[in-house]
């Protein structure tokens, strides 16, 4: 089998503690071609005016991704049905906040979408009756030429029974090629991150980096997650070089999306001195998390 | 840009009548979280300075220039947009004294992952949220 060429790329979300603190969206751009990550997350809270952008806005998003030469990868978003007192949404009302985003996303350049749907408990199973609307919302992903994704998000594994259960069966029941897997590497995840020690997110049963492998064509877009990378560009939690040496073994040619979540997320806010910190911590760490990438691709 | 903190000292002061009697005060609010919010998805708790109580359902929430009840919020089908602040408005005759006030604030919100559903249904709670709901800055009123 050829080899894989992951495209390295970065998520706005790894910057949010600072984003509109001391960080305005073109630092954001201007930290990420600093790494030399060649595509990028949005989420839609970062889209002003969401979900009505200004086309002075949607100008300058595509001035700073043609400054920059950064290529749109993937827009996070959600699909909740609980946004209001009583009954949840109807299907065809959580269907017309889908369409919407698709409408975004197309408009702004992402094939890839982050759809988190609405889960029941700590270990993201979802509310019952998912697929009804999901399917609905299909023809609408294919007209707008984007692919909705579950994350897969520690504590669930790939091989919580849902995945296979739910997810998996819908996308071979349809032939969708419009809903996937975004698969979060914290799922891999083996120890708590340092600082992060309260964190319990399944540890002692992860994903194994070869679990991966079945779920590559149902992929399109990974969240690189990192929680604590070292000064010599290691990340400490997460068996980095055995889940790219599978994904790249394989041929998988999506996009690697560094998604940082590290313990000042939580602390950043308590103090000046903590404040002060987030604002050297987080761009360092995910520079030094491109830089193992890089290391690790050779690109 | 607004200040790291949740609640903001920028925008801080007392409010005027139309006959330029102080009649309250009010301050900036921006959630420490990572998304916006519809505000049909929040929840606000009462707001305590110096231990004085304002009930939640005597505020005044303005947003982009418009005033809403927390009742109105219920309803109201907008995006708060990520790191726009929300002005709180208390009513109080005569307003905060010119010097240091601790302001308190409880704001939660319905989120639809990470845990279980909502219990309040009714919207009586602070959402299901499974971070800090409760907000508190020391800060110093000037007029």
């Amino acid at each position: 089998m050829e080899k894989g060429h992951p495209q390295r790329g970065i998520s706005v979300y790894s910057y949010e503690v600072l984003l509109g603190k001391t960080m305005t969206l073109e630092d954001c751009f201007l930290e990420m071609y600093d790494t030399g990550a060649t595509c990028f997350e949005l989420l839609t809270s970062y889209i002003e005016n969401y979900p009505n952008p200004t086309t002075k806005w949607v100008d300058n998003y595509w001035r700073l991704c043609e400054k920059y030469n950064l290529r749109p990868a993937e827009l996070g978003h959600w699909c909740e049905n609980h946004l209001h007192r009583g009954p949840a949404l109807s299907d065809d009302e959580i269907v017309e906040q889908l369409k919407q985003d698709f409408r975004l996303a197309n408009l702004l350049g992402f094939r890839s979408l982050r759809t988190k749907i609405t889960c029941v408990n700590d270990l993201c199973d979802p509310e019952p009756g998912w697929q009804r609307y999901i399917e609905k919302a299909l023809p609408w992903a294919e007209k707008y030429d984007v692919r909705m994704q579950n994350e897969v998000h520690g504590p669930t594994t790939l091989h919580t029974p849902h995945i296979r259960d739910e997810y998996l069966d819908f996308i071979r029941r349809t032939g969708t090629q419009h809903f996937g897997f975004n698969i979060d590497f914290g799922t891999f995840q083996t120890k708590a991150a340092k600082g992060l020690e309260w964190m319990d997110m399944g540890f002692d049963d992860p994903t194994l980096p070869e679990e991966i492998v079945e779920f590559l064509p149902y992929s399109w877009t990974c969240h690189a997650k990192f929680t604590n990378m070292t000064e010599d560009f290691e990340e400490t939690t997460i068996p980095y070089r055995e889940v790219i040496k599978q994904i790249v073994d394989h041929g998988w040619n999506g996009n690697l999306i560094s998604e940082y979540e590290g313990p000042i997320r939580f602390t950043a806010e308590s103090s000046p001195e903590s404040f002060g910190r987030a604002m050297d911590e987080i761009p360092e760490q995910i520079r030094r998390h491109q830089i193992m990438m890089r290391n690790l691709l050779g690109y | 840009m607004v200040e790291y903190h949740s609640i903001q000292q920028r925008g801080f002061h007392n409010t005027y009548d139309e006959a330029g009697n102080i009649n309250g005060f009010e301050f900036r609010f921006v959630p420490i979280y990572y998304k916006g919010y519809w505000f049909t998805q929040c929840r606000f708790g009462n707001v305590v300075v110096d231990g004085e109580v304002f009930d939640r359902d005597g505020l005044i929430f303005e947003y982009d220039g418009l005033e809403y009840s927390r009742e109105e919020l219920f309803d109201l089908n907008r995006y708060w947009q990520f790191r726009e602040p929300l002005i709180i408005k208390a009513r109080k005759p005569g307003g905060l004294s010119i010097g240091y006030h601790e302001v308190a604030l409880q704001f939660g919100w319905v989120m639809n992952y990470n845990g279980g559903p909502e219990l309040e249904a009714d919207g009586s709670g602070l959402g299901n949220t499974i971070f800090p709901t409760d907000h508190k800055r020391r800060m110093l009123l000037c007029r």
